[in-house]
């Protein structure tokens, strides 16, 4: 393991995960401005909001917790990204530390950052953040059930738990996962837009409710980190999920293409639909992407 | 020097410190450290060897085997750093050397089950582990008969199947010998087989709580003083386990009934959901904790259940975790009651900034607990998946999947309620727990930290130890794992990463933020413009998870506890019908001696 | 010093006679003699008993140098001896508990401890004949004296138990009298053994029915369920220690000579199958009903019948493993429930109804007490290392040996049900705080010595049982071994 080829490529990497991510989340924004007739920011008004927050002169801060909880997000998003194939075609600069570790340890490295999220929020003081944190815990336990359904029958049924183990599959097979198993392909789709948090899933920030819950006593650098992990995060969802079934991509420009297509999902979903309550969405995800699930898990079985 | 030894040292040591306890407060705890010293200094410096007499024309035989020893060690460092904790946590109790006598009575009845070689001396130190810790379960006086009777009665219940097993073991074995009924077992008839291996499967489910026979635990757990509770549900729930692992291995999957394995492989599941749901609504840290307990025992069910070596090694390794971690969080529920006295979540709060020390080995605890990276947690979840998956267990591993996340939920529940939230006034004359309770959770903790990034320090342990189960003694690397498809993870890597990254942000931002931050109370928070007023207090305690439980309630409703109750009423009024017999009239007696007589007259004259 | 069997019947019977007249010389002397002679007892029964395990052969004594089977015999063996000297050890526990009794007066003092000298050499006397008129004699000794006992506080209630024992062990009597006079009728001899050696000579029928009326009433010495009726009235009635007494001799020597009848003088191999569906009739229903008693005393006794039962379990499935089995639940019923019923006494001392709300809150005021209770507890429930444990794992052994899987599954089951009320008493006593104030009394050192002895017994026995293991199978040996009870008693029919 060359370590200074690590620090060089896991830089860019998480340089790209960021630009990437900002834009993506600037793109939304615009969208959603055009949807609702209006003019919108501009795509790179994100970039702006980043700057602007660490530049901020004064940051409050209630605790020990509640500033280590940026960090902890952070150092998750990056620490997962290096696990991430970024493109398929073997190329060895965007490995980082892709041939080790897998999928199950994936599931949980990326639920650290909420811990740390979860922690800091509650060391606030803020009932809304404690509020907002039990909510997107809840809702947790709502979409992970399909989308692990569909990444057991992944895994189950190729015999392998590495993401870069079913990226061989696609790429020898010529077949995306998502075409080969439908079933698994949708629940783990529609579990996709509640890890985004977006409408109707919003329940978490519910500005309207929960004066945007957990991050509401986040201001200055500790917001401005979290910006950036968030567009970083982003970044990693969308190429895990164009990973594991849409067979990855061979070039910066077919990830691009692909990503930005899977994120307009959960975007476009969240503009004709209102906020669930939390109850509701846990029961959404325990409808029909289970059902999708378990028929997946049966196909992988057979 | 012979094994049975160490048993009768620790029974007379227990009694020695109960007089000096009669004699000098301070000499008593002398004893109790003493010992508590001694305990593992003893246990890693002798040298084991078999020792065997007979009783009553029975063999009684003694010696660990390289499977017991594995759980011996959990109870010989648990045992001596739950006696440390239990110094300043029991000072101002009164009848120390009752609660000290029977403390280590029940460590010893654990090593004499562990060293036990036949089952009448099993069962003999089993009862004696039963008694002791139900002593203690009664210790405070509360709820004596509703919690404590409760528990004896299902220990009772487990203790019974294990001696019916045992009495018909030796009728077909025609020893008690533990070996030799897992070599005669092949030839046993198919009745024989399944009766005798349910049997002890019951009597071990009972001790590690699987449901549906875990109704004695959440209660038992809470009752007892947290000291010993961290015993209770870090070593000696594992004698279940050690029995259960034995059964599950020795008699279901090397004999090929991979049936009830698998059947104990669901049931620890729905334990493991079950159990985990509850914790989740609970608002006594204490029971949250019990039923975390419950839950964590569900997935070394799972793990034995499946039987592969991967699951088998899951198993083992979460047992000795889960001693760790449930240790450390019992031992923190306990620091909480020693320094506030509450242990409901309505009257807890914002702990941190008095007691951080506790709150940190509480959150190693917990992170290890959530199987989050870059603790050891992660590691058996991860053997534990990787078990299921490999052997294909498409609906077991949701189930496992959706208990570990609802775990996260109560997680939170646990750190915010007790150490976050707003600050209130009522803390301030709070202070950090005594250093000899400190001690025992923080080196409990770097074992923890340790093990998340060399699990091969204990991995070997385990393997050896698993070669007694009939599987190979695989060489694990120090911190590699691999599953059976040859997909590693490299564990220096993803913590070391973790960790870089953690602390270059840490720098950035500390040193970026060093003057210009502005520390606040918890009272200063933005509440749409509305100050907040010194009397009142916005810490979220009511009705936590309020949307969750709407969700599963329509299967919480049923509770496996009523129909017991309803069933053990039923029993009471079944013989309160037979009371009427005696009727305390002389006549009636006297027409019952002319119907007996009768009776054995038309008896007598058909069947003689 | 002599050591003879026959001084177990002569002595105290000749003491209870002379101790008016002691009495007349110093008061004193009216609790010291009885103290004495039972010493002497348990001297002679060590004697005599090391002497029989050490030889393997039977003492047979024949009274008055007629020889059996025209004379009446005592045969001191290695099963009769050790019920025998269970029985002495504990009268002379009971003994020691009792002396300066508070409730005692002095002319109850007399009263109290010929009684008690009468019941202890009938129930010796019961266990050691080898007649059974002579038997049912003893048996006739141990009631009547027993019926006083039970009014001894001529209370109401008292006088009423009292008269319902009368009318059950009259019917008793007249039931067991009958048989003799059938079995006497057709043989023309009274010698157990004789009895035995000719019992094919009966016709069926009459034996049939002598065997009937001979199991009722020996049935209803040994509290067999549904002709126990009795048996908790007299139990609760009685004096604290005598409820030792009823646990620990008399019901003893109830069960020993049904059990004589059954292994000895009868052939009927159906009877061991009729003991054992009536014991676990007894097991169930008496332990059934203690769980829901409110009354300490009476939950004691129906506890004891439960033990019975047992008894009667393992004597009715007949294997050698089942005979130590029995035995050793026959010593550990005399252990414990008379440590049970001492302890408990005093827990309840001052309280009108016995009830066990009134014991509550006794761990504190009476500490040691409490804590022999809680062992006794402890033991009767069959946790190891108590000597209950053996006693339980011995019968579930044998009934293993015999296949009786569900019976194994009932006792187990039934053995929940003691853990229950049990405890809960004994949570009580420790934990819960009384309602109503009741004097505390305080026991004296010489019966805290007594019950310190029993549990100490207890302990010993459960950490150690070799200790009496080698007993307990010659005991077996013994009672299984018919031809050579036969062959002892009667060397000379063997050569005709």
């Amino acid at each position: 393991m060359d370590i200074w080829k690590l620090l060089l490529t896991g830089s860019v990497t998480t340089v790209l995960a960021f630009v990437v991510g900002m834009l993506y989340m600037g793109l939304r924004r615009k969208i959603t401005a055009r949807v609702q007739n209006r003019v919108g920011p501009p795509i790179y008004q994100n970039f702006l909001d980043v700057m602007k927050l660490w530049s901020k002169k004064s940051s409050i801060n209630h605790g020990f917790m509640q500033h280590v909880a940026p960090l902890w997000m952070i150092a998750t998003s990056i620490t997962t990204l290096m696990f991430i194939p970024i493109l398929n075609n073997g190329s060895t600069f965007f490995t980082n530390l892709t041939f080790e570790g897998d999928l199950i340890m994936l599931l949980y490295l990326m639920v650290v950052g909420s811990l740390g999220m979860a922690l800091g929020a509650g060391q606030t003081g803020n009932p809304n953040s404690a509020i907002g944190v039990t909510r997107g815990l809840t809702q947790m336990v709502g979409f992970e059930i399909p989308w692990v359904m569909a990444l057991v029958a992944l895994m189950i049924q190729h015999r392998t738990t590495t993401v870069a183990g079913l990226l061989d599959v696609q790429v020898q097979s010529g077949t995306w996962l998502m075409l080969s198993s439908p079933f698994a392909f949708i629940a783990a789709l529609l579990a996709i837009p509640g890890m985004f948090r977006y409408s109707p899933f919003d329940i978490v920030g519910a500005p309207a409710e929960l004066a945007s819950g957990p991050i509401s006593e986040f201001g200055g650098k500790y917001l401005g980190t979290m910006m950036t992990n968030g567009a970083i995060f982003a970044f990693v969802k969308l190429t895990l999920f164009v990973d594991i079934f849409m067979g990855g991509a061979s070039n910066l420009g077919f990830l691009l293409l692909k990503t930005f297509a899977l994120y307009m999902f959960p975007v476009l979903w969240g503009l004709v639909s209102p906020r669930f309550r939390t109850e509701q969405a846990v029961r959404f995800f325990w409808g029909w992407p289970v059902f999708f699930g378990v028929l997946g898990l049966i196909q992988a079985a057979i | 020097m012979s094994n049975i030894i160490i048993i009768l040292a620790i029974f007379g040591w227990a009694i020695l410190t109960y007089i000096a306890f009669r004699l000098n407060k301070t000499l008593g705890n002398i004893f109790v450290g003493l010992i508590a010293v001694a305990l593992p200094v003893y246990y890693f410096t002798y040298v084991p060897e078999d020792y065997s007499f007979q009783v009553m024309g029975l063999t009684l035989q003694f010696g660990f085997t390289s499977f017991s020893s594995l759980f011996a060690i959990l109870v010989v460092i648990l045992g001596a750093l739950t006696l440390l904790y239990s110094i300043p946590y029991m000072n101002k109790k009164d009848r120390l050397g009752w609660f000290y006598l029977n403390f280590l009575f029940s460590i010893g009845g654990m090593l004499g089950i562990l060293m036990s070689k036949d089952f009448v001396s099993l069962f003999i130190f089993w009862e004696i582990m039963t008694w002791s810790s139900y002593l203690i379960v009664i210790f405070s006086g509360k709820k004596v008969n509703k919690v404590g009777v409760k528990y004896m009665v299902y220990s009772a219940i487990g203790a019974y199947a294990m001696l019916m097993a045992i009495v018909l073991i030796n009728k077909w074995s025609g020893t008690t010998n533990i070996s030799h009924f897992f070599e005669t077992f092949a030839d046993y008839s198919n009745g024989a087989k399944i009766l005798s291996s349910l049997l002890l499967l019951t009597a071990f489910a009972v001790k590690s709580a699987l449901m549906p026979l875990h109704v004695w635990a959440p209660n038992a757990y809470t009752n007892s003083p947290m000291s010993y509770t961290s015993l209770f549900s870090g070593a000696l729930s594992k004698m279940g386990i050690y029995g259960m692992a034995l059964v599950a291995i020795m008699l279901y999957t090397n004999t090929g009934m991979k049936f009830f394995g698998e059947a104990l492989a669901w049931l620890g599941a729905i334990t493991a959901v079950l159990a985990t749901f509850w914790a989740v609504f609970q608002t006594d840290i204490r029971k949250l904790l019990a039923y975390s307990s419950i839950g964590q025992l569900g997935y070394i069910a799972v793990g034995l259940g499946i039987g592969t070596e991967l699951g088998v090694m899951a198993a083992l390794f979460l047992a000795l975790l889960h001693g760790l971690f449930k240790g450390i969080l019992f031992m923190a529920a306990g620091a909480i009651e020693y320094r506030t006295g509450k242990t409901d979540f309505s009257e807890l709060r914002g702990l941190i900034w008095k007691m951080p020390v506790t709150f940190f080995s509480a959150l190693v605890a917990i992170i290890a607990l959530a199987g989050m990276p870059p603790l050891s947690g992660l590691i058996s979840k991860w053997l534990i998946y990787e078990a299921l998956l490999s052997s294909e267990h498409y609906f077991l591993i949701i189930l496992i999947f959706l208990s570990s996340t609802a775990a996260f939920l109560y997680c939170f529940h646990f750190l915010y309620g007790v150490f976050l939230g707003q600050r209130e006034d009522d803390i301030e004359d709070v202070k950090e727990a005594p250093a000899l309770m400190l001690v025992p959770m923080v080196l409990m903790s770097f074992g923890l930290l340790a093990l998340g990034t060399f699990p091969g320090l204990i991995f070997k342990h385990i393997s050896s130890s698993m070669s007694y189960l009939g599987f190979n003694d695989v060489t694990w690397e120090m911190s590699v794992l691999t599953n059976e498809w040859g997909n590693k993870i490299y564990l220096t890597h993803l913590n070391t990463m973790f960790m870089v990254v953690f602390a270059v942000f840490f720098v950035i931002i500390t040193l970026v933020a060093r003057k210009k931050t502005r520390r606040v109370g918890t009272k200063d928070i933005a509440n749409a413009g509305e100050p907040i007023l010194a009397e009142d207090n916005y810490h979220f305690s009511q009705d936590f998870y309020k949307p969750f439980w709407r969700v599963i309630s329509p299967v919480m409703k049923y509770r496996i506890e009523t129909f017991y109750n309803s069933f053990a009423n039923g029993i009471g009024e079944f013989f309160q019908f037979f009371r009427r017999v005696y009727t305390g009239n002389g006549q009636t007696y006297a027409l019952y001696v002319v119907i007996f007589l009768t009776i054995l007259f038309i008896v007598g004259a058909t069947l003689i | 010093m002599v050591a003879d069997p026959i001084l177990y019947v002569a002595l105290p019977l000749l003491t209870a006679f002379l101790l008016p007249i002691i009495g007349k010389i110093n008061k004193e002397l009216i609790r010291i003699v009885p103290g004495l002679l039972f010493a002497f007892l348990v001297y002679n029964s060590i004697a005599l008993f090391s002497k029989v395990s050490a030889t393997h052969t039977p003492i047979i004594v024949e009274i008055a140098g007629w020889a059996p089977p025209i004379g009446i015999n005592l045969v001191y063996s290695s099963f009769t001896g050790f019920i025998a000297t269970i029985i002495s050890v504990l009268a002379l526990l009971v003994w020691a508990y009792s002396y300066k009794f508070k409730k005692l007066e002095f002319d109850n003092s007399l009263k109290y401890f010929v009684l008690l000298m009468l019941v202890t050499a009938g129930s010796i006397g019961v266990i050691l004949t080898g007649d059974l008129f002579n038997q049912f004699v003893f048996l006739e000794i141990v009631a009547l004296s027993s019926y006083p006992l039970v009014a001894f506080y001529r209370g109401r209630n008292g006088a009423e138990a009292s008269f319902k024992y009368l009318l059950v062990g009259g019917f008793a009597s007249l039931s067991i009298l009958l048989g003799i006079v059938l079995i006497y009728s057709q043989l023309g001899t009274l010698n157990m053994a004789d009895i035995a050696a000719h019992i094919d000579e009966m016709p069926r029928n009459i034996k049939i029915v002598s065997f009937t009326l001979l199991f009722l009433g020996f049935a209803i010495e040994a509290e067999m369920f549904p002709l126990n009726g009795w048996a908790p009235d007299t139990y609760s009635q009685a004096p604290g220690p005598i409820g030792a007494v009823f646990a620990g001799m008399t019901a003893k020597a109830g069960i020993y000579a049904l059990i004589r009848m059954i292994y000895t003088i009868f052939d009927f191999s159906g009877a061991f199958e009729i003991l054992l569906i009536m014991g676990v009739i007894t097991l169930v229903v008496s332990e059934g009903i203690a769980l829901r008693q409110e009354n300490l005393k009476r939950m004691l006794a129906y506890s004891s019948l439960g033990q019975m039962g047992l008894l009667m379990i393992a004597f009715g499935i007949n294997t050698k493993t089942a005979v130590i089995a029995g035995m050793l639940i026959l010593f550990n019923h005399a252990v414990i429930k008379s440590l049970l019923f001492l302890s408990s006494s005093f827990l309840v001392y001052n309280s009108k109804d016995k009830l066990i709300k009134d014991a509550y809150g006794m761990g504190k005021k009476l500490p040691l007490t409490a804590i022999l209770f809680g062992i006794g507890a402890f033991a009767i429930v069959g946790l190891p290392p108590f000597s209950g444990f053996w006693g339980k794992l011995y019968l579930l052994m044998a009934s293993a040996d015999a296949n009786l899987l569900g019976l194994i599954a009932l006792i187990l089951a039934v053995s929940v049900i003691e853990i229950v009320y049990y405890f809960r008493v004994v949570n009580g006593v420790y934990f819960k705080k009384s309602k109503t104030e009741i004097e505390v009394h305080k026991p004296r050192w010489n019966a805290s010595l007594a019950m310190i002895i029993l549990a100490a017994a207890i302990i010993v026995v459960g950490i150690y049982p070799n200790i009496i293991y080698d007993y307990l199978v010659n005991a077996a040996d013994t009672l299984l071994d018919k031809a050579s009870y036969i062959s002892h008693v009667l060397p000379n029919l063997a050569s005709n």
